[in-house]
C-alpha cells in the first residue's frame, strides 16, 4: 500500500510498504478514508521528539471502514464507518476501567523507552515515535486498529469525513482541557493556540458552560477563525504589548479563572525569553521554548486552573514557584479521547460543533508531503490539512 | 541503555585481558576452580562470542545476550562459577569449596500489579504454555516430565542456553519458588509471588531471581549495574504477563508496516 513515511528531519515521503495485517485476535482493519496533521507531528518533524525511526508510517489522526476484524472482536463489524482515538486503549486495566484512558497499562509495546523518562509507561500512539509504542500510523490505505471493540467508535449517519475526523484528537484533546477546567458558569476561560486543538478547546468551554473565553494567537485567520467560528474574544499577541496585562485589563484585573495552554514545545515569541529559548533549543540545550506557557502561569488568577494540552520534553527554567504561590490547580494529560468520543458524535449529531472548518485544505495522500509543508508553515492560512487515500 | 552497555564491555575484556597474563589477579588458584576444562573452553568461547553479537544488537534481548556473554567469558576464562559455588555445584571434580554466601550474586526483583485475582495469577503462571508466550522474546518453556519445565534460552548462531528446572516451593495462590538443575547452562534460582494490592488494583506480583555474576573481580558495584539489564528482561517478562491476563494478547508491532529494508516486520 501507499503511506507517508518520516526518512528524517524534515524529509517526509510517500512510500510503498507492506499491507498491515491482523495480528493479535482483538484487531481491526481499517480501510482510511481520511486522516489529518496534528501539530503533535510537527514536534518529531522538526526533531524535537526522539524515538523516531528511518521509514515509520505516520499519522495518529484518523477514521475510516473496517474491512476485516480478529477472531476476538465482538462488536466492530466488517463494513462499519468508525473514528479512533489516537491512543491505543485496551479497555480493561486499571487506567483504562477508570477513564484514563491515554495511561493504558498494556498498549506500548516499547515500555522500555519510556520508562527511563517518565518512571512508567503510557499508552502506544499510531505513528508517533517508538517511545509511544512504534505502531505504523494512519497515513496510509489501511491501517491495524488493535484493541478493535474498545477503540473503535460508529459514526453516525448524515455526518461528512470532514466533520467527524477531528474526533480522534484534536476534538477531544480540546473538550477534555475545557473539562478540566472545572468551568462554573460564566467563568472566563483564555486558551492560547488557535491551532485546531486551541479552536476545539475554545468551543468546548461554551458547550461547558464559560461565560467568554479569550483566544491567543498571532496569525489574523486563526484569531478570525477563532471569533467567527468559535465565538472567542482574540488577543494577537504579536501586536499588544503585553498578553498578560491585556487580558487583566479584559477580566476586571482578576485574571482568566482558567488558561489552556494549546501551543506546545515550540512557542513562538516575541521577547527576550524567546530568543533564550530558541537559541537553546537549537543548540540542543533544551528540548522547549515555554513562551505561551510561561504567560498562562503569569496570567491565570490566583487559585485558578492551568490546563497544558500542549506536548513539552523536559523544560527546565520553568517558574514553579509562581504557581506554587498564586495556588493553582494544574491539569494535563495526553488526551483520554475513548472518555470524550460519545460526548462529541452527540454534540455534532445535535449540530452543535462542527469542525469541519479545521480542514482549511485537502490533499490526495499521494500529496501528504506537500499538505505537511504547508500545515507547517501555515501557508494559505492552513489550520489543519487532510488526506485521502482515494483522492 | 548504550552507554552503559560501552561501560560494561570495557570491565568485561578488562577481565579478559587480565586472565590471559597469568600474573593478573583475575587468575584463580586451581582449588577455586569448579569447572570442567571443556565447560572452561565452551564457556569462553561463546561468552566471547555472545558478547560481541548482543553489542551488535540495541533490543533488550541483544543487551541479555551481552550480559550472558559477559558472564560466561568470565566462567570460561577464570574457570570458576560463583553461582555453582552458591548452589555447591562443582564439575570440575576438584575439591568441594565451602558453599560460601555470593554476596555479589545477581539479584534482581521487579513488580508489578495486575487487575486480577491472586488464585489466577498463579494458576496462569503455573501453565508451561503461558510461561512461553510470556519468555517468548528470549526463549521457551516446556514441561519435562516429573515435575520439571525445561527452558531453553536462545543467543546467536543457532545457539541456546538450557537447563531443567523444579519447582522446590509451592503456595498456591501465594509463591512458587524454582531452582534450575545440576547441569544448567546457567545455573539460576527464583521466584514469583502474589500479594493483594489496595483498592480495585488487583494483586501485586513480584518476579526475583538470582543467578551467577561475574562478581568477584568486576566488584559488587559492577554487578549491580549489571543487574539492569536481567531487570529489564524481568520487566519484560511481568508486563508480556500483564497484558496476557488482562487483555487475552501482548501488545506488538510484529509485521507491522514500515518503509525500512526488511520489510513485513518492525
Ligand atoms: N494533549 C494531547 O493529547 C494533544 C493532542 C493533540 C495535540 N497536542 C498538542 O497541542 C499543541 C497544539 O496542537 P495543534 O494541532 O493545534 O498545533 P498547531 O501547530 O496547529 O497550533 C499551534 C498554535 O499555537 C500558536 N502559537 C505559537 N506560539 C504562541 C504563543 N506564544 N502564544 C499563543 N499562541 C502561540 C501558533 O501560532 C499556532 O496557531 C501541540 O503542542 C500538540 O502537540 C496535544
Ligand atoms: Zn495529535
Ligand atoms: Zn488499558
Amino acid at each position: 500500500m501507499r503511506a507517508l513515511c518520516w526518512n528524517g528531519i524534515n524529509d517526509l515521503r510517500v512510500e510503498t510498504v507492506p499491507d498491515p495485517v491482523i495480528v493479535n485476535p482483538h484487531d481491526a482493519m481499517l480501510r482510511v478514508t481520511m486522516s489529518t496533521t496534528c501539530g503533535s507531528d510537527l514536534h518529531f518533524i522538526d526533531g524535537y521528539i526522539p524515538t523516531m525511526r528511518s521509514g515509520d508510517v505516520i499519522g495518529h489522526e484518523f477514521m475510516g471502514e473496517v474491512v476485516e476484524v480478529g477472531p476476538e472482536v465482538r462488536q466492530v463489524r466488517k463494513g462499519d464507518r468508525v473514528v479512533v482515538p489516537s491512543f491505543i486503549c485496551c479497555g480493561s486495566c486499571w487506567y483504562c476501567r477508570h477513564e484514563l484512558w491515554s495511561l493504558c497499562d498494556n498498549t506500548n509495546p516499547r515500555a522500555d523507552l519510556q520508562e527511563p523518562l517518565l518512571g512508567y509507561p503510557t499508552a502506544g500512539i499510531y505513528g508517533y515515535t517508538h517511545a509511544f509504542g512504534g505502531y505504523a500510523g494512519a497515513h496510509a490505505e489501511y491501517v491495524r486498529v488493535p484493541h478493535a471493540d474498545n477503540d473503535c467508535f460508529k459514526v453516525p449517519e448524515g455526518l461528512r469525513d470532514e466533520q467527524v475526523v477531528f474526533f480522534s484528537d484534536a476534538a477531544p484533546t480540546g473538550y477534555m482541557g475545557a473539562d478540566f477546567c472545572g468551568i462554573q458558569p460564566g467563568d472566563t476561560v483564555a486558551v492560547w493556540g488557535c491551532g485546531g486543538v486551541g479552536l476545539m478547546a475554545i468551543q468546548s468551554a461554551y458547550l461547558l458552560g464559560a461565560g467568554r473565553v479569550i483566544a491567543i494567537d498571532r496569525f489574523p485567520e486563526r484569531l478570525r477563525m477563532a471569533s467567527e467560528r468559535a465565538g472567542a474574544e482574540t488577543i494577537n499577541y504579536a501586536e499588544v504589548d503585553s498578553v498578560i496585562e491585556a487580558l487583566k485589563e479584559m477580566t476586571g484585573g482578576r485574571g482568566p479563572d482558567a488558561c489552556i495552554e494549546a501551543v506546545g514545545m515550540e512557542a513562538h515569541g516575541t521577547g527576550v525569553q524567546y530568543a533564550y529559548d530558541r537559541t537553546k533549543q537549537a543548540l540542543h540545550l533544551a528540548t522547549d521554548r515555554g513562551e505561551a506557557l510561561r504567560q498562562a502561569i503569569v496570567a491565570c488568577r490566583k487559585g485558578g486552573t492551568l490546563v497544558i494540552l500542549g506536548v513539552y520534553g523536559v523544560m527546565d527554567k520553568f517558574p514553579l514557584g509562581v504557581m506554587m504561590n498564586k495556588g493553582l490547580t494544574v491539569r494535563t494529560a495526553q488526551q483520554h479521547g475513548q472518555k470524550y468520543v460519545p460526548r462529541l458524535l452527540e454534540h455534532a449529531v445535535r449540530g452543535e460543533l462542527d469542525p469541519s472548518y479545521l480542514a482549511t485544505h485537502r490533499f490526495s495522500l499521494e500529496d501528504a508531503p506537500r499538505g505537511y509543508e504547508m500545515f507547517k508553515k501555515k501557508e494559505d492560512g492552513c489550520v489543519r490539512a487532510v488526506f485521502v487515500p482515494s483522492g | 541503555m548504550r552507554a552503559l552497555s560501552v561501560a560494561v564491555l570495557r570491565t568485561a575484556t578488562g577481565v579478559g585481558f587480565r586472565a590471559a597474563f597469568p600474573a593478573g589477579r583475575g587468575v584463580r588458584p586451581a582449588s577455586e576452580v569448579n569447572l570442567s576444562r571443556p565447560e572452561r573452553a565452551a564457556s569462553a568461547l561463546l561468552g566471547g562470542v555472545l558478547l560481541v553479537r548482543g553489542l551488535t544488537r540495541r533490543s533488550v534481548g541483544g543487551a541479555g545476550i551481552w550480559v550472558l556473554g559477559g558472564i560466561l567469558l568470565y566462567r570460561g576464562i577464570s574457570g570458576h562459577s560463583r553461582l555453582y559455588e552458591a548452589l555447591g555445584v562443582n564439575t570440575a571434580g576438584v575439591a568441594r569449596r565451602e558453599p560460601g554466601a555470593s554476596e555479589a550474586a545477581i539479584e534482581v526483583r521487579r513488580s508489578i500489579t495486575i487487575g486480577r485475582p491472586a488464585d489466577e495469577l498463579y494458576r496462569f503462571w503455573r501453565e508451561p504454555g503461558n510461561l512461553s508466550r510470556i519468555v517468548a522474546p528470549i526463549g521457551e518453556v516446556a514441561p519435562a516430565g516429573d515435575g520439571r519445565t525445561h527452558w531453553r534460552v536462545h543467543v546467536p548462531l543457532g545457539r541456546s542456553l538450557e537447563w531443567d528446572a523444579r519447582v522446590m516451593e509451592d503456595r498456591p495462590g501465594e509463591l512458587l519458588r524454582w531452582e534450575s538443575l545440576e547441569g544448567a547452562d546457567l545455573p539460576n534460582e527464583g521466584s514469583v509471588s502474589f500479594r493483594a494490592a489496595p483498592r480495585d488494583w488487583g494483586t501485586e506480583v513480584m518476579l526475583r531471581f538470582r543467578f551467577d555474576p561475574p562478581g568477584g573481580v568486576l566488584g559488587k558495584a559492577a554487578s549491580e549495574r549489571l543487574s539492569v539489564v536481567p531487570g529489564a528482561l524481568a520487566e519484560k517478562a511481568l508486563r508480556r504477563f500483564k497484558s496476557l491476563v488482562e487483555t487475552g494478547e501482548i501488545p506488538t508491532t510484529e509485521r507491522n508496516p514500515s518503509a525500512r529494508a526488511g520489510r513485513g516486520s518492525d
